[in-house]
């Protein structure tokens, strides 16, 4: 079995781009390149193996639409062998394409057409999401649970105790995951406000505050108040137990 | 092996024929009843009285003046005349038995005369003839002037002259209703044809019928390809603009002058803004998302926030949380049309929502100006932009507004537009009870 580094040493993060339209793909290249990263393009999925075992990677860029296999075979597959974090472009902007891809474990969806800061930023937020994690957890999958709310992680969807879905945008969640994951323990405002940065566009210059102010109305259910307690001075406590499934 | 279906022509030259065939039948059956006939007792005494002196009469004078005194005899009520040879017999109408049997009863002696009785004339006006011999072997000839009026069942009669008529306007009904139900059945789906789903009507009916149908139905499927065709030509369009647009947005990065970068992000950002529209108005419901329960109020609330993170003044009212079985995505999608419209003419937007007992009632206001009253039923058409009264500065193709009402079609609710008192225009979505 084969066996990919999620980490370099070096400080150029190794990114392969697998894209089948020529011009598109240098185009990538050279404006990911620009940026500081290390970019190994591919035109298919064979490409796309072949420089996986050239050398390690520290992010795949994955068209949906390639020519042979497509992107979301090529997620699967890589998916059994590694964590590698993966972000799906595609000219398709459907809902069920954008579900279907996080669901198999990639980590971002990006819709074409986008600029090279929209693609910088998530790149490196992904990059930044995957640093965090400590070793051995598996990557965003399964469910986060607490007083019957349920936080689906590759949906990044939150379910409240009946089953409806609640609309959260991207900051929100990013908030609600990071106060679960260190439920019981005191965050500090400044911790809160780079854990929910991660995603560029949804977060902007919100305030935590504001957006917590959001989760409790959200998380608000009849006669009980949401699990998010302020502490004054300092910042945020999640004071319900949290499963994870 | 299907049996050739008879012709229109032959159907309802059937139908004609089958009409005649109750027609006689029914006037034969009221010919056979009218043996059955009889009149008033005085006026068969009358009759037979004046038939046994007219022939009393005629046979005691000789041949030569026979004529003239048949004149003589006739009367205003009979007509009596005399000649030589039998009279050719009258066919097709009935002989008259009772009325016979009456005459017979008062003058016996008319019985040897071999006299004949019969009913002519239509049902309606019908005079008695008849004939009787006179010794010497010539006939006599006589006939009631006035219609037998007074016949004893008339009422039955008229029932009797009803009956086929009847009877042919019910079966003829029926048989022409049969004839051309197919032709009905394709009038219903003439009406369906550019919805959703094509269903091929059955071929029935009189051939010409099922010509008509048969071409129908290649038609219909060939309007049916061309708007599948036309829907994925322009998806495709849509679907492969992105990428030359991609490399364009990338291209326009390396641009050093920043106001042309900026303006023409700006003109790229206008025309994914078209394209993603156009795929999203195409794409329809059958985006292929499922139904799913969702926090409609949530999804309210969110679209306030997020519209106000990007400094625009939108507030949402309404319950913190409403659960609700929608299409999520494109639910969200109209709300958040509905919002961009009310901020695209107004200052201010309000999203209200309430939860009633007949489904809830999602209201989007703003404070602009408006829509002309005769404007409103075109601005829910796909393509159509109000421009007439603004400058054209509306972003996408006018789409907006269809995309919204074709959301909550889907819903199974109603959208309308209407202008508020205070002024600005006021969406209404209901949605039914779920």
């Amino acid at each position: 079995m084969l066996q990919y580094s999620t980490m370099t040493t070096s400080t150029a993060p190794n990114i392969i781009l697998v894209e089948d339209d020529p011009p598109l793909r240098t185009l990538t290249t050279r404006a990911l390149q620009e940026n500081g990263f290390v970019v190994k393009p591919a035109a298919t999925g064979a490409e796309m193996w072949l420089a996986l075992e050239n050398g390690p990677a520290d992010l795949i860029i994955l068209d949906i639409m390639l020519p042979g296999t497509n992107g979301i075979d090529l997620c699967r597959a890589l998916r059994e062998k590694s964590q590698v974090p993966i972000i799906f472009i595609s000219a398709r902007g459907s809902e069920t394409d954008r579900v279907v891809g996080l669901e198999l474990g990639a980590d971002d969806y990006l819709t074409k057409p986008f600029g090279t800061r929209e693609l910088v930023a998530r790149i490196r937020a992904v990059l930044r999401r995957e640093g965090g994690k400590q070793e051995g957890v598996p990557r965003s999958q399964g469910l986060l649970r607490f007083d019957g709310w349920a936080l689906n992680l590759p949906r990044r969807e939150l379910l409240s105790p009946s089953g409806a879905v609640v609309d959260l945008t991207g900051a929100e969640f990013d908030l609600l995951v990071s106060l679960c994951e260190h439920s019981g323990r005191v965050i500090a405002r400044e911790r809160l406000i780079e854990l929910s940065r991660t995603r560029l566009g949804d977060s902007s210059d919100r305030s935590v505050d504001v957006l917590v102010s959001r989760l409790r109305r959200k998380l608000s259910s009849s006669g009980s108040k949401a699990p998010i307690v302020t502490v004054r001075g300092v910042g945020y406590m999640f004071n319900a137990p949290v499963t994870r499934e | 092996m299907v049996r050739a279906p008879l012709g229109l022509i032959g159907r309802i030259f059937a139908i004609l024929l089958l009409a005649i065939l109750i027609e006689f039948g029914a006037s034969t059956f009221f010919y056979e009843r009218a043996s059955q006939l009889s009149v008033r007792d005085d006026e068969a005494r009358r009759l037979a009285e004046h038939l046994v002196i007219a022939r009393k009469l005629l046979s005691e004078h000789p041949p030569a003046e026979r004529p003239a005194l048949a004149t003589d005899l006739t009367t205003s009520r009979y007509k009596i005349s005399w000649t030589g040879q039998l009279p050719p017999a009258l066919r097709v109408t009935p002989s008259l038995d009772r009325i016979h049997r009456q005459v017979i009863t008062w003058e016996p002696s008319l019985n040897s005369a071999n006299m004949s009785l019969r009913l002519v004339g239509s049902a309606r006006n019908a005079v008695i003839v008849g004939s009787t011999t006179l010794p010497d072997g010539s006939w006599m000839k006589f006939a009631t002037r006035e219609p037998v009026h007074d016949l004893s069942f008339s009422f039955e009669r008229i029932l009797l002259a009803l009956a086929p008529a009847v009877a042919i306007i019910l079966i003829g009904g029926v048989l022409v209703r049969q004839t051309l139900l197919p032709l009905r059945r394709l009038a219903l789906a003439t009406e369906r044809v550019g919805g959703k789903d094509t269903e091929a009507v059955p071929e029935g009916g009189p051939r010409e019928v099922r010509r008509v149908i048969h071409a129908f139905n290649r038609m219909q499927a060939r309007i049916h390809r061309l708007l599948v065709d036309r829907t994925q030509a322009l998806a495709a369009v849509g679907h492969d603009l992105r990428t030359p647009l991609a490399r364009l947005r990338l291209r326009a990065d390396a641009i050093a002058d920043d106001n042309m970068r900026e303006e023409m992000e700006t003109d790229i950002v206008e025309m994914q803004t078209m394209i993603d529209s156009l795929l999203t108005y195409l794409a329809g419901e059958a985006n292929g998302e499922p139904r799913q329960a969702v926090d409609l109020a949530v999804i309210c609330a969110t679209i306030a926030d997020d519209a106000r993170d990007h400094g625009h003044d939108v507030d949402y009212a309404g319950p913190d949380h409403l659960e609700r079985q929608l299409y999520p995505v494109a639910m969200k999608r109209a709300l958040g049309n509905l919002v961009e419209n009310g901020l695209h003419y107004g200052e201010r937007v309000r999203i209200l929502l309430h939860d009633r007992p007949a489904g809830a009632v999602i209201r989007v206001e703003d404070d602009g100006p408006g829509i002309p009253e005769e404007s409103i039923e075109p601005a829910l058409q796909p393509f159509v932009r109000l421009d007439t009264a603004r400058a054209r500065d509306t972003v996408g193709f006018g789409l907006g507004l269809s995309i919204v009402s074709r959301a909550v079609e889907a819903e199974g609710g109603k959208l309308t537009l209407s202008n508020r008192p205070e002024g600005g225009l006021r969406a209404e979505i209901r949605l039914p009870a779920s």
